[in-house]
């Protein structure tokens, strides 16, 4: 596990962003260069002092953005230049309660959002930049600002928007509709096409109905969506009539993730009674996949292991876990498919993953 | 309650039922009885439900289900992009005399027929000035590797490109060195023609024995030299003369060759005058293609290991299941002319298809819309385009097919000399409209041979619960 967050200290008097140098090859005024390195820690120097990092190299440090918040004394890394996925987590409130969150909802929000754009600006070329929450439509006018402003200053970037798409109003069409929105996906849960179903999985009444509006006036505005559904055992038997569901009403979409459970928040201590084992019935899912495909839906599997998965499914089973939050069973190691599966997430009961990898 | 329109098709075999397909392509089949309960207007909550679920009917408030009518109708509607796909005639010359040759060839030795250094410029110049990140040429003739020096100043001229893709469609009686240097770079694919076994092959377009075992020799060698996704190799059929069906496939899958492209002798060129009778694709020819389609389904079902398909069958069903997926210029409405792909003749003229030019080369009409030097445009692309669609034909207006069908506007001028002829009574049509019904009885057959072919032409994992859904 790559550690996201590490203790630090600072000189300056409040949080801050900037982007970490190892040499001054190339640097520019926002970057903090270092000046001292240690296998245990290292020194970086910039416009606003001093920030000593602990427990990190510096190589492994170069050319990350941070946070530096030196009141709670520590550095988030929040864009990793080697890494495929970053995420913003811009709030922790969310107005769903969904029996499996990974990361479940604070009451509190602390805005962070002008910080987020200066780590945005600062970002990598090119780089496609994740962001979570909580519920991010939430604040949805401080979100849209952040992307519309970061677009503008770089159109290189991308950005990939978590949200469960009650927020958006038939107002918001034109706007999501500019241009600058090609470069913007949403991903969308949506665990049932039964309304009672979904809402009972989210724990709000009236879910349902509200994405179906939301969905609607993505629809409307050409905007890019990428469908996401946790496999449960309360919604495995609702797989098919999902599918059908999907190629019915949301074609448009550009990708429909199946996505096997996490262990962790809530479907930790929840796991015997929300785990649905695909090994042992994979059924439901293949008429699933079958379904969505035969109508140009673009169905793909995500976190499940891809010795997990039969044969005929398996190029639709993809490295779907970020880097800094997935393992490998030990047996992994002499497996041809290694480089293409999504292993297991570090939070994974290690006895459970070496029972199920059959190395390919 | 809103009914997205339907329209109706009595599909054979099960005379009693009808197909129902709405403007977005979505489609199902519905009994007698409910076709009783429609007329009568008396739909049960279950069908209104099934209606609703397909996206047949949207209701008042669901705000959902009428964006989901929009781009789906809207998914049918083709849209040009930039010019990025140039088929190019760097010179009419062939070495060998088809008997159906479309492009009215001239002699190996004949002079004035290649391209001009002005016209070679103008081409470069062309291609300097694309837009696309991606382009893919095609080579035509006459026999383009008579010329290799021209192909390659193309190819040269293209290294600026995202990517860039090759097709050289040849006839592969000759390859040496300097040809052969060609087909080795991994952009470049080979385009032919292999009409069956030896004695059919020779019959058509060779002549003689040595020259068609030659011309194997050269397409053996280059499956073996790089796989069978080097070349492409596609029959064309006399129905009065077809080949057997199995010694065909075998032709093709000795090579590697899984995808056979079935055509029939296009009314063009020199076919026109040695075979008049293909004017009109009679029942002869839809008889040999469906009994050429069950036979590969007969044959993917006893050998699972490979998985043989008629290139087009499968094209019209991804049109049915999966809009968008396909960009096949023969097949799409509406079919914009000279926008995102020209011809260029060997005289720098441009053309709106390879169909287009071989028209103008037989006298029939000049479709020509400008030529490389000076561009294309004025009033025969206007008023191409402007009858490139099948939306407000009277005919197509009403038929089932209409979002899975195309327009073939020179294919009509082709046979009729005209383009306002009734749709229903071209041969356009008559294909068309045999494909689609072949493919449906094909989506609610039961059978599991079938099913397990059309899953395969359709690159599905398995085979679903249904292909097509069904209302009693
Ligand atoms: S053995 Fe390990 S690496 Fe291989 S497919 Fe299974 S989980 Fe993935
Ligand atoms: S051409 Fe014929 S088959 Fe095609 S849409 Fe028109 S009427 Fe239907």
């Amino acid at each position: 596990m790559i550690p996201l967050m590490r203790p630090a200290l600072a000189d300056a008097e409040g949080p801050y962003v900037t982007r970490l140098r190892t040499s001054r090859i190339g640097t520019a005024s926002d970057d903090a260069i270092l000046i001292e390195g240690a296998d245990d820690g290292s020194v970086f120097s910039g416009r606003l002092g001093l920030v000593v990092i602990d427990g990190v190299r510096a190589e492994d440090l170069d050319g990350d953005i941070v946070l530096v918040d030196p009141r709670r004394g520590r550095v988030e890394r929040l864009l990793r230049v080697g890494s495929t996925t970053n995420t913003l987590l811009v709030t922790e409130r969310c107005d769903q309660l969904c029996v499996m969150c990974s990361q479940p909802p604070k009451k509190t929000h602390v805005d962070r959002f002008d910080l987020l754009e200066e780590a945005c600006r600062l970002a990598p070329d090119g780089m496609l930049i994740g962001i979570s929450g909580g519920e991010p439509t939430l604040y949805k006018e401080r979100l849209l600002t952040l992307i519309e402003r970061t677009l503008a200053a770089r159109p290189d970037l991308g950005f990939h928007v978590l949200t469960n798409a009650q927020h958006f109003e038939a107002s918001d069409v034109a706007r999501l509709g500019r241009s600058a929105y090609r470069r913007v996906s949403w991903g969308i849960p949506l665990y049932a096409s039964e309304a009672a179903l979904h809402d009972n999985i989210v724990g709000k009444e009236g879910a349902f109905a509200k994405l179906e509006e939301g969905l609607a006036h993505l629809a409307m505005a050409g905007a890019r969506v990428e469908l996401r559904t946790v496999v449960l055992s309360d919604n495995i038997d609702a797989f098919p009539a999902l599918a059908g569901y999907v190629a019915a009403r949301l074609r448009f979409v550009e990708a429909w993730s199946i996505m096997q459970l996490e262990h962790i928040g809530f479907a930790r201590n929840r796991w015997e009674q929300l785990f649905f084992d695909h090994v042992q019935r994979f059924g439901p899912i293949a008429e699933a996949l079958n379904r969505a495909l035969l109508h140009g839906v673009r169905a793909q599997l995500f976190n499940f292991p891809r010795c997990t998965v039969p044969a005929a499914y398996r190029r639709l089973a993809i490295a779907s876990i970020s880097d800094w939050k997935r393992k490998f069973a030990p047996a992994c190691l002499r497996c041809g498919e290694r480089s293409a599966c999504s292993g297991f997430f570090e939070w994974h009961p290690d006895e459970q993953a070496a029972l199920a990898v059959q190395p390919l | 309650m809103t009914f997205t329109p339907l329209r109706l098709r009595a599909i054979g075999g099960e005379s009693e039922k009808a197909l129902f397909v709405n403007d977005a392509g979505r489609f199902f089949l519905g009994s007698s009885a409910f076709l009783d309960r429609m007329d009568l207007e008396q739909l049960s909550a279950g069908d209104l439900a099934f209606l609703r679920a397909g996206g047949h009917v949207v209701e008042r408030g669901d705000a959902l289900g009428a964006a989901a009518h929009a781009r789906g109708v809207a998914d049918r509607i083709a849209r040009a992009g930039p010019l990025d796909y140039l088929i190019l005639v760097p010179t009419l010359r062939c070495n060998l005399s088809c008997s159906y040759c479309q492009v009215s060839r001239v002699n190996e030795n004949q002079g004035g027929h290649d391209w001009s250094d002005d016209t070679l410029h103008a081409v470069l110049a062309l291609l300097d000035r694309l837009d696309a990140a991606h382009v893919k040429i095609e080579f035509q003739g006459g026999e383009p590797t008579l010329r290799p020096d021209l192909i390659r100043a193309v190819i040269d001229r293209c290294g600026r490109f995202e990517r860039a893709e090759f097709v050289i469609c040849t006839n592969l009686q000759r390859v040496d060195d300097e040809i052969l240097a060609l087909f080795d770079r991994p952009d470049v694919f080979v385009s032919t023609s292999l009409d069956g076994d030896l004695s059919t092959h020779t019959r058509n377009r060779t002549g003689t024995a040595e020259a068609t075992s030659a011309f194997l020799g050269n397409l053996r060698m280059l499956a073996e030299r790089h796989g069978p996704t080097k070349v492409s190799a596609l029959p064309t059929i006399d129905p009065n003369n077809p080949p057997d069906i199995d010694a065909l496939l075998d032709a093709y899958v000795d090579l590697g060759i899984d995808s056979v492209f079935l055509r029939p002798i296009n009314y063009q060129g020199f076919a026109r005058k040695r075979h008049a009778a293909s004017r009109e694709q009679g029942d002869g020819w839809r008889g040999y293609y469906e009994s050429f389609v069950r036979r590969i389904i007969e044959r993917n079902w006893a050998d699972r290991g490979r998985v043989l398909e008629e290139t087009y069958l499968s094209i019209a069903l991804r049109r049915i299941f999966q809009p968008g997926s396909e960009r096949h210029v023969d097949l799409r409405n509406p079919n914009p002319m000279g926008i995102d792909y020209v011809v260029i003749d060997h005289d720098g003229a441009v053309y709106p298809t390879d169909e287009a030019r071989m028209l103008a080369r037989s006298g029939v009409v000049d479709l020509s819309i400008g030529n490389v030097a000076e561009g294309w445009g004025g009033p025969t692309f206007d008023l191409l385009n402007a009858n490139s669609t099948n939306q407000f034909d009277p005919d197509c207006k009403r038929c089932a097919y209409q979002p899975f069908c195309g327009r073939d506007l020179v294919d009509d001028l082709a046979r009729y000399g005209r383009i306002d002829i009734q749709r229903r009574e071209t041969a356009f049509c008559r294909r068309h409209l045999h494909l689609f019904d072949l493919a449906f009885r094909l989506v609610y057959s039961d059978d599991d041979a079938i099913r397990y072919s059309l899953a395969r032409w359709l690159r599905l994992p398995g085979e679903p619960a249904a292909f097509g859904q069904r209302l009693a």
